[in-house]
């Protein structure tokens, strides 16, 4: 029901690196887990809405004061930071 | 003076009347923490802040301060739930050296009632799996039989609480994972509506069915913390207020009242027979008070299963993307941008947080979107719609009596080569979370711990915010 390519395909949407000697137990447990699901296929679902979360409230807003973080601002914890900004590596580069 | 069977009502009313004091209670809990080390229950004990914090409920009470309902009530919460200023880990390597920087509302609530943050306990990574082996950190024994599991994955929660290490822990539950261990552990384990208490710094495992709730000795001391935590938050805009009555002084005549609906798919041929035997016993005794008793049905419930490991790992997918080594930990090693990403993930993360983010970013990807994310978010409808019709106001039940789990805790490695038999652990915990509904479960009968016995749990599921009528129940039967 999946493939490896498959597998490596979703490895990289999720932007996960798996070593390949893992790439086989993983097929083999995805492919059980997903041949349990066939037995939705037999249940009529024709007229059913969907559930899209755990609540039904909805219009659910708060007063659009800004905050801070007690003490810290919470830039002390990035792995990398410069004068208090979020540092990354350059998003385009070749 | 011995705390360790003391519950919260006892440890409240020998403090209030100073036959011992908040500190005493502290540092005797610690000490056996400590002498419990090889057990696994607690990731870090908070020593000095708690002694510190301990310290300032006895001034108060010297100098005649009004009081919380939890004043002096050491509780231990589970390592996802974020405690300003030290570390939140949720059982992960990659949040390794993570601190958090502001308190998550239940621990907020907590503080305001008067309890005393003991510390952090073991679960699994992210909160999944059934058994807490999937901690990166260590792993946690069963007080009962160390040989064995304390389920999970509040894991660490639910065996300090059955090791009497304290009096109650917080734990969250996604698909049972407040019940299940409860269960294993010989406590009780109380999982509230969704939306009932904040899940404002708790990391979130899949937003549509996490919740939090207490693990306690007593069913009276779930209301307790329950009463504490609970109440809309404006961080969490799925949090509300409700109506719940009376929640700590249940009206036992008005309880004698309450309809018990006994669901033919939660007793199935599967169940081990010990089991089995316990919560016969246990309906039994409600049987034998001359409570209404009856059959129903929630035909869908074959289908939980496979609804529930479709939409949390598809939440899961979503909900763990962030922990790209940006702004939380990095691998080392990487220099291009989605180097990062995928080395810090797939290093970071332990196999079975990397096979449900999979399995979760197969479900909602193009192609299979609407065969298994569409089709499981309808079913999701349709096993809710059983709760609903069996709670019917006219002719329905009230509370829903279920087992907990369908065996006794099983042995360390038994089922982590199969995930499918591990997922199986959660079949008769998650359709609650799938329909959002309360539910208690609550030990078949008091047991030593390693006596040679195994606990059993049973399961009462109310209507949405009716936590009264299962807390109530519950109640009912530690008392009788």
């Amino acid at each position: 029901m999946i493939s490896r390519e498959e597998l490596r395909h979703l490895a990289d949407l999720a932007r996960i690196n798996i070593p390949e000697e893992r790439e086989s137990q993983l097929v083999h447990d995805l492919a059980g887990i997903l041949k349990h699901f066939d037995e939705l296929k037999s249940v009529k679902t024709d007229a059913v809405l969907p559930v899209t979360g755990g609540t039904e409230l909805v219009g659910i807003v708060r007063d659009d004061t800004p905050s801070t973080l007690p003490g810290k601002t919470g830039v002390e914890l990035f792995p990398e930071s410069d004068e208090g900004f979020l540092k990354v590596p350059a998003v385009f580069s070749d | 003076m011995d705390f360790k069977k003391l519950t919260i009502g006892e440890l409240r009313q020998g403090i209030d009347a100073k036959s011992f004091s908040a500190r005493e209670v502290v540092m005797a809990l610690m000490g056996e923490i400590e002498a419990n080390a090889d057990l696994g229950a607690f990731l870090e004990i908070f020593g000095k802040d708690a002694e510190a914090e301990a310290e300032a409920v006895d001034r108060a009470i010297a100098d005649g301060m009004p009081l919380g309902p939890l004043a002096g009530i050491p509780i231990a919460l589970k390592d996802n739930m974020a405690v300003s200023g030290k570390r939140v880990t949720a059982g992960s390597k990659i949040l390794e050296r993570y601190v958090a920087s502001y308190d998550a509302t239940v621990v907020k609530k907590l503080r305001e009632a008067g309890a005393i943050i003991i510390g952090r306990t073991n679960m699994d990574e992210f909160a999944m799996g059934s058994s807490t082996e999937t901690s990166a950190y260590f792993k946690t024994k069963n007080p009962f039989d160390r040989s064995r599991v304390p389920g999970g994955s509040s894991g660490g929660s639910a065996a300090a609480v059955g090791a009497g290490l304290v009096p109650a822990a917080l734990g969250s539950d996604t698909g049972g994972s407040i019940r299940q261990p409860a269960a294993y552990c010989g406590a009780v384990g109380f999982k509230p509506t969704y939306g009932a208490v904040s899940r404002f710094g708790l990391f979130a495992m899949a937003s549509s069915l996490d919740q939090i709730g207490p693990i306690t000795r007593t069913v009276a001391d779930a209301a307790r913390v329950f009463d504490a935590i609970r109440g809309a938050d404006p961080r969490d805009s799925t949090s509300t207020d409700a109506d719940y009555g009376n929640l700590l002084n249940p009206d036992m005549a008005a309880v004698k009242q309450l309809k018990i609906g006994v669901p033919k798919e939660y007793f199935i041929d599967g169940i081990d027979a010990n089991v089995a035997r316990a919560v016969e016993s246990a309906l039994d005794k409600f049987r034998r008070a001359g409570f209404s008793i009856k059959e129903v049905s929630l035909p869908h419930t074959q289908y939980a299963l496979s609804v529930y490991y479709i939409i949390m790992p598809a939440e899961v997918s979503t909900n763990l993307a962030r922990f790209d080594g940006i702004r939380y930990g990095r691998a080392e090693g990487a220099e291009r941008l989605i180097d990062i990403y995928r080395k810090t993930k797939g290093e970071g993360f332990g196999p079975e947080v990397i096979r449900r983010i999979l399995l979760g970013t197969f479900v909602l990807s193009a192609g299979y979107y609407d065969a298994f994310y569409g089709k499981a978010q309808r079913v999701r409808r349709l096993i809710a719609d059983d709760f609903h019709a069996a709670f019917d106001p006219a002719s329905g039940v009230d509370v829903l009596f279920a087992p907990t789990t369908a065996n006794p805790p099983f042995r360390f490695g038994e089922k982590s080569a199969d995930p499918l038999s591990m997922y199986l652990e959660d079949l008769f915990t998650l359709p609650v979370n799938l329909a959002g509904l309360p539910a208690i479960s609550i030990p078949v009968e008091r047991i030593a711990p390693e006596g040679g016995k195994l606990p059993v749990g049973f399961q009462l599921i109310g209507r949405h915010f009716r936590e009264a009528d299962i807390l109530g129940l519950g109640q009912w039967y530690e008392e009788n």
